[in-house]
């Protein structure tokens, strides 16, 4: 339900600036909040589609070791591949540490069934969440519009404070955070894959270098 | 139009591309290996840059606040969504309301 916020923020956000086929489009096909929001601004900062492309997959790649960590959970033997690769493609963070915490107690047969159902739920949620923020933006004094769209950067701010427990994520945040805008003042196209980029490697270089010296 | 759906599907099947990648290679490589932390960090680096370029300097409907509105209202959030023991439903909806009435205020209602 709470991501369910963010989306109404995203939605918010994307009117006026992509018809409402493209948002819900992103979101039944993308069904990851922040690739969505980086895809839309970037395409408002007029960047090439191929570092779209390819600045919307460097926010997904976490999906791989989160996929890797639950599937081992979900398979059974004699389930179709076919359906564990429709699955995954809901997988997303809200699903996935809900999955994580439940299926270890339920029976195996029921986990891909239980995760389905989860999952599915929230994504219509977000689909009618994207739907509800683009035509609510539409309709509403621009005061609480601007509230609305205040939404989507404010989610991702809270849960990366209050959901970042390692490390390297916290370190990494920190750079993305500053080198982010400083890179937007200087390239504004560029500045949402090279802030990944260089403060991500950044933060990876300081705690490597760390490491060498403990 | 078509370019824009294009562009959308694009990014779909880069996003997907992580989690079918997952399916294959789940059980067969480790995930702590420093190439995944490498990304791990650019991954969060890109997110909090964005969402803090967003805040600070806003494209559209949210460049028409101002922007010490925009930290304090971010600001009461954080403190909301902590005092509230992480609960971000809350924290968001302290956002919301913190920054509606702080441009109406401003805006001389």
């Amino acid at each position: 339900m709470v991501l369910a916020a963010g989306y109404l923020g995203f939605g918010a956000l994307a009117n006026g600036q992509f018809p409402l086929w493209a948002a819900l489009l992103s979101t039944v096909s993308i069904f990851a909040l922040p690739g969505q929001l980086a895809m839309l601004e970037m395409s408002i900062a007029g960047s090439v589609p191929v570092m779209i492309v390819i600045t919307v997959s460097l926010t997904a790649a976490r999906f791989l070791p989160m996929t890797v960590a639950l599937l081992p959970m979900l398979r059974t033997v004699g389930r179709p591949a076919w359906q564990i690769y429709a699955a995954v493609h809901l997988l997303a963070m809200t699903g996935w540490a809900a999955s994580m915490r439940r299926c270890p107690d339920l029976p195996l047969e029921q986990r891909l069934p239980w995760f389905v159902g989860f999952a599915l739920t929230n994504w219509v949620a977000c689909l009618v969440a994207t739907a509800v923020g683009y035509e609510l933006a539409e309709s509403l004094p621009p005061l609480v519009r601007q509230g609305l769209v205040f939404i989507g950067p404010l989610y991702f701010v809270l849960i990366l404070t209050g959901e970042t427990r390692t490390r390297h994520g916290v370190v990494a945040l920190a750079c993305g955070a500053v080198a982010g805008p400083l890179i937007h003042v200087a390239a504004p196209q560029w500045s949402v894959l090279l802030g990944g980029l260089i403060g991500g490697t950044l933060a990876w270089g300081l705690l490597v270098g760390v490491k060498k010296r403990a | 139009m078509l370019e824009l759906a294009l562009l959308i599907l694009g990014c779909a099947l880069a996003t997907y591309l992580w989690r079918g990648l997952g399916m294959l290679v789940s059980g067969r490589v480790r995930m702590d290996s420093e190439f995944f932390i490498w990304a791990g960090c650019v991954a969060y680096a890109l997110i909090a840059g964005l969402a803090v370029r967003i805040l600070l300097l806003p494209t559209g409907t949210l460049a028409a606040t101002p922007l010490p509105e925009r930290l304090v209202a971010c600001a009461i959030a954080l403190i909301v969504y902590f005092v509230f023991r992480r609960n971000l439903f809350v924290g968001i909806a302290a956002g919301f309301v913190a920054l509606v009435t702080l441009v109406a205020i401003r805006s001389g209602f």
